[in-house]
C-alpha cells in the first residue's frame, strides 16, 4: 500500500524539491474530481432529453463522493464535498445544506471506514454500499417530508437507491482506472 | 502556508468534517428560518448561472437540429404530400376562422360589448431544469428586469404550465402544475363541474374535489377555474383520462418534460374586484367595545 501523499508530514525532508509545474500537477490531481462532480452538477441542471436525469445526479454524486472518500480520500476532502452538496441545493433548488448533508454523511462514513471496505471482497462492498445508498434516499425522503410536512411516496427514493447500486460496478471500473493514472504518474 | 505544529494541524483535520457537518445543519435552519433571504441568494446564483445554461441549451438545440435534419432528409418526399394534404386542409379551416372573427365581431357590435383588457405577456427561454426528486420547476430568462413578478403566469405553445414563485433580475422560477405542491382550481368542460388539480411529481396530475354526482368525462377538457381569484377562466390545461376507474387525472396540453419557450402573462391588473353588496349590514360596529353593566353609573358616582 502507498503512503498517503497528504501526509508526507511524517516523512523525513529529504523530498526533491518541488517545481511549480510538479506542484500544479500535484494540486490538479487532487482537485480533478471535485472540478469535474461541479461541471457534471451544472450541465445536469440544463434541461436536457434525458429521462430521469433528476434521479441519475444524485445517486451518480452519492456513488462518486462514496467512492473516492474510500479509495483516494486526498481528492475527496470534507470542503470539496460540502461545496458539491451546497452547489447542488442551489442549482436544483432543493431546501439549502440538504445535500450537502447528505454527502457529508456519506463521505464520513466512507472516510472512516475506508481500512475496512478498501479490503474487503468487491461484491461485499458493493453490498455495504447498497445499504448505506438505501440509508442515505430515505433520509432524503424523510426530509422531503419534514419540510413539505406531506408523506410523500417513496418510490423516488428508491429508484435512485437502485440507480446508486446500478453505477457503482461502473463507476468503481472507470475511477479504478483513473486512480491507477494517479499512482502511476506518481511513481515516475 | 502557515506553519503550525504537527498536532494542531491533525486537530483540525479531525475537526473540519464534524464541523462542517455542523455548518450544513446550521444552514438547513437557517434558510427554513429566514426562506426569503434564502430565495434571494438562490436566484443571484441562479442569475449567474443562467448565461452558461443558456450556452448548453444552444448547444444542445443545434445538436437536435442537425439530427432531425438527417432525419427529415431521408423522408422528404412523403413529409412534402402530407405538408400539401394538410396545408388545403387548413386553408379550409382558416376560412371557417375569419368568417367566424367576422360573425364574432358584428354580434360584438351589436351587443355593445365592453373589451377586456389584453394581459402583458413577455416570453422567456428555459433555460434549466431547476426541479429536483421531489420538485418539479423550470427557470427561463426573463426576470424582475422584464417586468416578470412572482404569482405571474407562465403559458406554453398550447397550454398552462405553471406560475412563477421566484424572481431574480434576469431569471424566473416557474413552478410547473405536476408538483406536488400545486393546487389548482379548473373547471370541466363539458361536465360544467368545478374541480381541483392536484399535482403529485408525476406527469400527469390528479383531479380532486368535484361534486359526488359529476364524473369527469374521458378526454373532456379542462381549463382553469376563476374560483380562488388566482386564475383567469378558461385557459387550456389539459384532457381528462383514467388510469384505473374512479382516479382521473389530466393529461396537460403543455409539453412540460421539455419545455423550450413559455409566456409569462401577467394577469394582476385584469382581475376584477366585486363591489360591496347592497343591503349588507355589518355585523357589529369594528371599533365598539364591549362595556360592563352599570359602567355609566359608577362613573356618573
Amino acid at each position: 500500500m502507498k503512503p498517503d501523499s497528504s501526509r508526507n508530514s511524517w516523512e523525513a525532508e529529504i523530498q526533491p524539491h518541488q517545481t511549480i509545474w510538479s506542484r500544479l500537477d500535484h494540486g490538479a490531481r487532487r482537485l480533478l474530481p471535485g472540478i469535474l462532480c461541479f461541471f457534471i452538477i451544472i450541465i445536469c441542471a440544463a434541461p436536457l432529453p434525458v429521462p430521469g436525469i433528476t434521479e441519475i445526479l444524485p445517486a451518480f454524486m452519492i456513488t462518486t463522493v462514496f467512492f473516492w472518500s474510500a479509495w483516494h480520500p486526498s481528492s475527496m476532502t470534507s470542503p470539496v464535498v460540502f461545496l458539491l452538496g451546497l452547489s447542488m441545493d442551489f442549482v436544483n433548488f432543493t431546501p439549502l445544506g440538504v445535500s450537502a448533508l447528505l454527502l457529508l454523511l456519506v463521505h464520513s462514513v466512507a472516510f472512516y471506514s475506508r481500512f475496512g471496505i478498501t479490503r474487503l471482497p468487491f461484491l461485499l462492498s458493493w453490498l455495504i454500499f447498497a445499504f448505506i445508498a438505501l440509508g442515505v434516499c430515505l433520509l432524503q425522503w424523510s426530509f422531503a417530508c419534514l419540510f413539505r410536512l406531506h408523506i410523500l411516496t417513496l418510490s423516488p427514493a428508491l429508484f435512485e437507491a437502485t440507480l446508486c447500486v446500478g453505477f457503482y460496478p461502473a463507476l468503481s471500473v472507470l475511477f479504478s482506472w483513473v486512480i491507477q493514472k494517479f499512482n502511476d504518474r506518481e511513481d515516475i | 502556508m502557515i506553519p503550525v505544529s504537527i498536532q494542531l494541524r491533525l486537530a483540525l483535520n479531525r475537526l473540519t468534517l464534524p464541523a462542517l457537518i455542523l455548518l450544513s445543519a446550521g444552514i438547513i435552519i437557517a434558510g427554513q428560518a429566514d426562506r426569503k433571504r434564502s430565495e434571494k441568494v438562490r436566484m443571484c446564483v441562479a442569475d449567474a448561472l443562467a448565461p452558461v445554461w443558456s450556452v448548453v441549451t444552444a448547444a444542445e438545440e443545434r445538436a437536435i437540429a442537425v439530427t432531425s435534419a438527417l432525419h427529415e432528409a431521408s423522408h422528404l418526399a412523403s413529409e412534402n404530400t402530407r405538408l400539401r394534404t394538410e396545408n388545403e386542409n387548413l386553408r379550409r379551416w382558416y376560412d371557417v376562422a375569419v368568417s367566424l372573427t367576422r360573425e364574432n365581431d358584428s354580434l360584438k357590435t351589436a351587443l355593445h360589448w365592453i373589451p377586456e383588457d389584453a394581459p402583458t405577456f413577455v416570453t422567456g427561454r428555459v433555460v434549466a431544469d431547476s426541479g429536483s426528486i421531489y420538485a418539479r420547476a423550470v427557470l427561463l430568462i426573463a426576470g424582475a428586469d422584464s417586468g416578470v413578478k412572482a404569482g405571474n403566469i407562465a403559458l406554453a405553445a398550447n397550454g398552462l404550465a405553471g406560475r412563477v414563485t421566484e424572481t431574480g433580475a434576469h431569471s424566473a422560477r416557474v413552478l410547473l402544475i405536476t408538483d406536488i405542491s400545486s393546487r389548482l382550481p379548473v373547471l370541466l368542460e363539458s361536465s360544467h363541474a368545478p374541480a381541483i388539480m392536484a399535482g403529485d411529481n408525476s406527469p400527469m396530475p390528479k383531479l380532486m374535489y368535484y361534486a359526488q354526482d359529476i364524473h369527469p368525462l374521458e378526454g373532456e377538457r379542462v381549463v382553469t377555474g376563476d374560483q380562488a381569484g388566482a386564475f383567469p377562466a378558461g385557459l387550456p390545461v389539459g384532457t381528462v383520462h383514467y388510469i384505473m376507474p374512479g382516479r382521473p387525472v389530466v393529461i396537460p396540453y403543455a409539453k412540460l418534460d421539455h419545455l423550450v419557450l413559455l409566456r409569462i402573462f401577467n394577469f394582476g391588473q385584469a382581475q376584477v374586484e366585486a363591489p360591496d353588496a347592497p343591503g349588507h349590514v355589518p355585523l357589529a360596529p369594528p371599533h365598539k367595545t364591549q362595556e360592563p353593566p352599570f359602567t355609566k353609573l359608577f362613573n356618573q358616582g
